[in-house]
């Protein structure tokens, strides 16, 4: 069974922010919701570097540790993923979630914090796959129609991988090993508790 | 303990982070080459708690990209916090059922004169049961995000489990209004009685007459009713303050914040829900004639004689001093 | 409800196999498809770009999930720069419900930026412009499309009648198709003006003029992919990693592959000197003085290449003479690059090679935009890195179709395909449009008015504003018709304001009411403006050019929304209203008002031999997007044995020789000469002469060929330079006999009086553009590139400082060219300047400003401000500021500042971005932003439901005077301003 994971490899990343509006596009996410969202480190200045960062779909996922309704779920991909119907809006599974990943529409309105939204990998929610609801409530499911998160397919440098851990792992390793630098896997250490030795 | 031990470490990470808050990372002298020297996230992490950056978008929280605190913080709610809250108030009512045995109720040693004196003015006693039956329904909701997901939800099911818990968020978010205001004007109300001085020395020392059966003398509230005063003043003011940075997110800090915000919330209120149990148990089945103080307002003199000597005899001086017609004081 | 989309894309995907496990489906991603998916293409695991085909599309077959399934799959191109990524569009019921990556396109390789990724909202877009209106006293009222046609065009008719046609001007766009822009050319031609302009004026006109008066041809000499073979990449005056982020792709896979120099020069540290091997920063301005000096050391050490120099290269002594005057010290004192530096990158260009150099409009946006370009021509000639693989100038082109609206001509310079304005050319055209060559005379004011370049884009406003005299036509501009093209990316807005208020008539046909109508209603216009929805490219065919040269055919992804209208139709209507129509159309299919693009292109294809856009024909085009999986990732060939695109290159990157059945594979880099001219190869174009006669020291003279010297194309018949084909040099050459009856009778129609004259571009039955490849031989000749580009206004590039410039110590010794009159109007640049020092304005304005693109925007930025998935990542105008000059007027970053500009009180309100991207004394400012006026917002000028989300102030409210002489390039890359925190 694939293990999904994503990886951006910082040594491509420019920030073009393709993966920020593929997955607005894909997903019809509204304006406020930053499912994906790209970082600069170091801006302006020599070294500085571009990550590409969403929900890491994190091995052991915190945001599931915390969660006081327990509405996050590993699929059998180790795809993390959420039941909208059960959430209830706490902003838990923020404070633990190392990347910022949880969404709340109306963040900051009293009382209001609706339900957390985030990336599903492409992967949908709880109901059927491919169904209206799924698609209302978390938008395409592509993983089930055999495709892998838009965000990584539509890479403008073919910085940010999704897929199969241990191959895009190999990927990188590859690439690293081929150019001779490599930033890091950003995230990996934290979110998988691995490195991709290069 | 090693949980604790974290717990601590992250307490003081957390402050740790507000200072660095503005700092993006290290700065490397002018180079000319800019792949040679580009960052690197495991240096970077271990020069810094956390890696940010710039973004584009106006929400600048999201510029922070990896934070591992989050795994610690999740350390405390899963497993210190939740250890924190079993000791506490299981214990205290450990404490308070193995005194209540051995004990029982404190009764009036002198029996009741039949005579009443005015203790509690009715808007006074809106006041605490304002605020009581708030933090009775804030205390329950708060516990169920601690202990509802291992205790309740597996006995009524994940949808039953989330629309409580969904109701109890929103009582739990509105009715923080009400209590805090409550805890404001249980500050101003009977922060004059409530100032400590050398007669709680005398009351403490003697175990505020549960150890031996002597009443020491005591003005209107004695040291035991002075600490809860202060517990619901200063835990209340902890838990509104903190609870309000978690309801308003990112008004006040970022997540460091909030995370420190949620463990300063959820002991200061374990601890709270525990010295409520005991302030119930004593306004209760503790001690006799003492509900009455906040269920009618008036109390009996012989109570009052046996509690608050002191202050029965400041309010007979002042009685005396002015005589009012409906006084029902004795002498 | 979080997540809303069209009703129909659920319903399909409700269909769609349920059954289908979260967690089993993605096994039936084979592990090639896989890889390919996740960009593997640089490693081991797979070579580069040559992935069996084959798997990849029985994966996506097997693949087909629940929402392809019911939805019809069109391609088309994106809309928003040259690089010319696929889109590949799912439409249900007329509904555009999904974008998918365009795997096979060997361009894009499934890869968008955030533009690209986006595309799809533009067409659905609730603040479009749905139906015409039109500015009744101070009012937005609806009209008919009739009423608008029939009202424009009787206002155009009586300012023609009364001031003749060069006082409309007609303003075309880089956004519409070849056939789009083409029509428009065709239009302005038979409204009898040269006033017909897009644009590549403001981007890169100095590019087209000065690459091409270097070796013949102003385009990218290579392509993207083939920045893979370089081992040396240069990149000044660019920053494609926001301006062209696709094409990063090939350029670090390229480093990363050839582990390759990745040199950045630019003022700024940009996100593409992010991932430089070396990052030089230089002042604004300086970009002559910077290559000078790095062809001193190369001179210095003996580097350049001299077989080169001496087979291919023309005016090297002249050279020379100019780069001896920039020795490292001198390039230190004007430009701020240090000596060694400039020898290291000077090293790797000339002996790390293949070598390239690559720029945008870092390069072209300056008075000396010219020479700047032809200095980067001149330093790729003098280390030999043109005309082969890795090498060659790559210019950035900036719009969808910028490169093919350039070469339709839609110009004030030239008639479709470079053919100039000349008798003859008129004369070319007559006959391929089948019209007299009188009645497109008697269209114009006169014959002289008619070979007169027009008045370029960037001063359509001082033609309204400036004292009749001073305009060398019939009148003043009185009327604006402008269709798909930005007003707040021309300079001088306040002084723009001016000409919007004196108009009689403004027409604004874009998809968008664009900055045009809010400024307009700004300067105090309460009538005669009108706005028409045009669609956007999306909803049209048609084909495209690339930067590299390669035409792909868009197909309709939705019929035009609303009352909004395809580019051709409006074009038509205005034919049609003018009386014209049957002429103009005499062989182009019309239905519903609507012309045919394939035979538009049909007619290009007849016409446009000398710029080798006659074998492209709409059949060609279409197999070549039907059979994107077949090219080659890297070399873009099809493999020979294809039945329907073999050995094509991928768009038949012009020019793509001889009629359609000659079948020319099209070429791929421009000048190679190591290929067979039937395998893309070429050579350089004797463009200039055959030879020129040259002053010697001693007061004698000598006369020095311009033909190549011993270097031709492979299997060439003749082994050496020659000169253009014209039927007298077949008859020389005993060649004339493989013409067929039928092509010799088609040039004795082309000139009936001499035949012999008939020369490859003005053949129209394309036999000796046939015969001259039969004997693999270029049908422009064999010449050499030129270093000294006589005829020029710098023949050998001057270094010469902008307008404005922090540096008055250097104007005495670099000033500007003298006053002159240069396109009907009066070049003042040298005053200005003068003036400028005198005032101390370099004391007043310290700060030099800069502008560039943001990876969110495009162009003037009204569609992608529109577009919240765009807008939401940038919604507020900036500017850069290095934290030094932040800290001196106490700045704060994501502050409200004030920007002034050093002329006309011009003054901006926006938010500092303070950051080490800028060097000190240099500020940046984004040029998408418009709505805003002088600290003023504008939202409520726009016709209600039509203004873009984010407003912001225009960049161009600040920039300044200053244009370059040979095309009228307008200065938006250097001049100066001051900024205080508001």
């Amino acid at each position: 069974m694939a293990r999904m994971k994503f990886l951006c490899d910082a040594d491509r990343c420019i920030e073009c922010n393709a993966c920020v509006t593929a997955c607005k596009n894909e997903h019809e996410v509204p304006w406020g919701i930053n499912r994906r969202r790209v970082v600069t480190i170091n801006d302006g200045k020599p070294g500085e570097r571009s990550v590409s960062m969403a929900c890491m779909h994190c091995t052991d996922a915190p945001c599931a540790a915390v969660c006081p309704v327990n509405c996050i779920y590993t699929t059998a991909d180790g795809v993390v993923l959420h039941s909208k119907d059960l959430c209830i809006g706490c902003g838990y599974c923020f404070y633990a979630c190392p990347f910022g990943a949880p969404q709340y529409p109306k963040v900051g309105n009293f009382g209001s914090r609706g339900k957390m939204d985030k990336c599903t990998f492409c992967a949908g929610g709880p109901e059927a796959d491919g169904s209206k609801e799924e698609y209302e409530k978390y938008g395409a499911n592509r993983l089930a129609e055999g495709k892998l998160p838009l965000c990584a397919e539509m890479c403008s440098t073919k910085s940010l991988l999704a897929g199969d851990g241990e191959i895009i792992a190999q990927i990188y390793k590859e690439r690293v090993m081929k150019r001779g630098y490599g930033s890091g896997a950003w995230g990996w250490k934290t979110a998988y508790r691995e490195t991709i030795e290069s | 303990m090693a949980s604790f031990a974290r717990f601590i470490r992250l307490t003081l990470g957390a402050l740790a982070f507000l200072l660095v808050i503005s700092m993006a990372g290290p700065c490397g002298a002018q180079q000319i080459n800019p792949t040679a020297s580009s960052v690197k996230e495991q240096q970077l992490l271990q020069e810094f708690d956390r890696i940010q950056g710039r973004v584009s978008i106006p929400d600048q929280r999201s510029g922070i990209l990896i934070q591992p605190a989050g795994r610690e913080w999740r350390e405390f709610r899963d497993l210190t916090l939740r250890w924190i809250g079993g000791i506490t108030i299981l214990g205290m009512l450990a404490v308070l059922i193995i005194f209540y045995l051995s004990r029982g109720m404190v009764r009036l040693e002198s029996g009741r004169s039949g005579r009443t004196i005015v203790r509690f003015t009715s808007f006074e006693r809106f006041v605490h049961w304002m605020t009581a039956t708030c933090f009775i329904v804030l205390a329950i909701s708060g516990l169920n995000i601690t202990f509802g997901r291992p205790l309740l939800l597996p006995l009524i099911g994940h949808e039953a489990f989330s629309d409580w818990s969904q109701w109890a968020k929103y009582a739990h978010n509105f009715l923080s209004f009400p209590f805090t205001i409550g805890v404001v004007l249980i500050f101003l109300m009977w922060i004059a009685g409530n100032i400590p001085n050398k007669v709680d020395v005398d009351w403490i020392k003697r175990g505020g007459g549960l150890v031996g059966h002597d009443h020491p003398r005591a003005y209107r509230f004695n040291a035991g009713q002075k600490a809860i005063y202060w517990i619901v003043v200063i835990g209340g003011g902890l838990v509104a303050a903190t609870g309000y940075a978690l309801m308003f997110p990112f008004y006040l800090s970022g997540i460091e914040g909030m995370q420190l915000a949620q463990i300063v919330h959820s002991i200061v209120a374990m601890l709270f829900i525990a010295a409520m149990l005991a302030h119930i148990y004593i306004g209760t089945i503790g001690m006799e004639g003492a509900f009455e103080a906040m269920g009618s307002g008036t109390v009996d003199v012989n109570w009052a004689r046996e509690h608050h000597a002191l202050w029965l005899e400041e309010q007979n001086a002042r009685t005396s001093a002015r005589p009012q017609p409906s006084a029902s004081a004795a002498e | 409800m979080l997540i809303k989309r069209t009703q129909q894309r659920s319903q399909i995907a409700s269909r769609g196999s349920i059954a289908a496990g979260m967690s089993g489906q993605t096994n039936d991603l084979d592990r090639r498809t896989f890889l390919r998916r996740s960009g593997l293409a640089g490693g081991a695991l797979a070579a580069l770009g040559t992935l069996p085909l084959a798997g990849v599309r029985k994966a996506k077959a097997a693949a087909a999930g629940p929402l392809t399934s019911g939805a019809t799959v069109r391609k088309s191109i994106c809309t928003h720069c040259a690089v010319g990524c696929t889109v590949t569009a799912e439409v249900l019921n007329g509904v555009w419900i999904g974008q998918e990556p365009s795997w096979e396109s060997p361009i894009n390789r499934g890869s968008h930026c955030a533009k690209g990724a986006s595309v799809r909202e533009l067409v659905h877009s609730e603040r479009r412009l749905r139906y015409p209106m039109k500015l009744v006293g101070g009012q937005w009222t609806r009209v008919s499309w009739d009423t608008a046609i029939n009202e424009i065009g009787d206002k155009l008719l009586e300012i023609r009648q009364k001031s003749g046609p060069d006082s409309v001007y007609w303003l075309g766009s880089a956004k519409m198709t070849n056939e789009g822009s083409y029509l428009f050319r065709k239009l302005g031609a038979f409204w009898g003006t040269n006033n017909t302009d897009h644009q590549a004026r403001i981007c890169h006109s100095t590019t087209v003029t000065g690459v091409a008066n270097t070796w013949g041809y102003g385009a990218m000499t290579n392509s993207f992919n083939d920045i893979r073979n370089a081992k040396t990449q240069i990149i000044m005056g660019g920053n494609p990693a926001e301006a062209h982020p696709v094409s990063l792709q090939h350029l670090l896979e390229g480093k990363e592959l050839q582990k390759a120099n990745f040199v950045v020069i630019d003022p700024r540290l940009t996100r593409t000197a992010a991932h430089a091997t070396e990052y030089v920063r230089m002042r604004p301005g300086t970009d002559i003085p910077v290559l000078y000096g790095m062809m001193w050391h190369i001179l210095q050490n003996g580097w350049e290449d001299k077989e080169f120099i001496k087979q291919r290269v023309y005016g090297f002594d002249d050279l020379r003479k100019e780069v001896e005057k920039w020795n490292p010290e001198e390039v230190e004192r004007v430009s701020g690059v240090p000596g060694e530096q400039l020898k290291r990158v000077a090293k790797m260009l000339a002996t790390e090679k293949p070598a390239t150099l690559i720029w945008a409009m870092g390069q072209t946006q300056k008075t000396v935009g010219t020479a700047n370009v032809r200095a980067s021509c001149i330093a790729l000639l003098l280390t030999g890195n043109v005309g082969a693989p890795g090498t060659g100038a790559n210019i950035f082109r900036g719009h969808d179709n910028v490169q093919g609206a350039t070469d339709v001509g839609l110009d004030i310079v030239t008639l479709p395909f470079y053919y100039g304005l000349a008798e003859g050319a008129w004369k070319h055209w007559a006959r391929v449009w089948e019209v007299d060559y009188e009645f497109l005379q008697s269209r114009f004011d006169s014959k002289q008015i008619m070979e007169t370049p027009g008045i370029p884009l960037t001063r359509w406003f001082e033609a309204v504003t400036l004292p009749k005299d001073q305009v060398a036509q019939k009148d003043n501009v009185r009327a604006v018709f402008v269709q798909g093209h930005a007003s707040n990316s021309i300079t001088r807005i306040p002084e723009s304001l001016k000409g919007l208020k004196a108009l009689e008539l403004l027409v604004i046909a874009d998809p968008h009411p664009t900055t045009w109508a809010s400024l307009a209603v700004e300067a105090g216009r309460r009538d005669g403006l009108y706005i028409l929805p045009v669609s956007t490219q999306f909803e049209c065919k048609g084909s495209r050019v690339a930067s590299n040269r390669s035409l792909q055919w868009g197909e309709q992804i939705v019929k035009p929304v609303f009352e909004s209208k395809d580019d051709l139709e409006v074009t038509y209507l205005m034919a049609k209203k003018f009386g014209f129509a049957d002429k103009m159309f005499k062989n182009i299919k019309v239905e519903n008002d609507l012309p045919e693009a394939e035979d538009i292109l049909r007619e290009m294809n007849r016409g446009s031999w000398s710029t080798g856009y006659c074998g492209q024909s709409p059949e060609r085009l279409k197999a070549h997007m039907k059979n994107q999986a077949k090219f080659d990732f890297l070399s873009m060939r099809a493999p020979k044995d294809d039945p329907e695109v073999g050995g094509d290159y991928y768009g038949l990157p012009w020019p793509c020789w001889g009629k359609p059945e000659v079948r020319h594979p099209g070429t791929p880099l421009l000048y190679n000469t190591n290929l067979h001219v039937m395998d893309g190869g070429g050579t350089f174009r004797p463009r200039f002469g055959l030879e020129r006669e040259e002053k010697l020291p001693d007061g004698t003279t000598r006369k020095v060929s311009l033909l190549a010297d011993g270097s031709y194309s492979k299997g060439s018949a003749i082994q050496d330079g020659y000169p253009e084909f014209t039927l007298a040099s077949l008859k020389k050459l005993g060649w004339d006999t493989d013409l067929t009856a039928e092509e010799m009778a088609t040039i004795n129609r082309v000139n009936p009086a001499n035949p012999d004259a008939v020369s490859w571009s003005l053949d129209l039955s394309g036999g000796i553009q046939r015969v001259a490849l039969m004997h693999g031989c270029v049908p422009y000749g064999n010449g050499k590139a030129r270093m000294n580009a006589f005829g020029l206004p710098d023949p050998i590039p001057v270094h010469r400082e902008p307008i404005y410039t922090p540096r008055v110590d250097l104007v005495s010794k670099y000033p500007t060219l003298p006053d002159a009159k240069q396109f009907r109007m009066p070049n003042i640049g040298f005053s200005v300047q003068k003036a400028a020092v005198e005032k101390g304005i370099a004391k007043q304005f310290p700060l030099v400003l800069s502008s560039g693109r943001l990876v969110e925007y495009e162009g003037g930025g009204e569609e992608t401000r529109t577009n919240p998935w765009l807008a939401e990542l940038q919604q507020d105008m900036f500017i850069e500021i290095n934290p030094g000059d932040a800290a001196d007027r106490g700045i704060k970053d994501g502050g409200w500042v004030w920007v002034t500009g050093a002329e006309s009180n011009s003054k901006a309100r926006m938010k500092a971005l303070v950051t080490e991207r800028v060097g000190k004394g240099v500020a940046w400012m984004p040029f998408h932003f418009g709505g805003w006026y002088a600290g003023r917002d504008l939202r409520d000028n726009y016709p209600k439901g039509t203004d873009p989300i984010v407003l912001g102030e225009s960049a161009n409210t600040i920039t300044t005077y200053g244009y370059d002489p040979a095309t009228g390039m307008q200065e938006p890359k250097v001049t100066l301003c001051q900024i205080a925190a508001a």
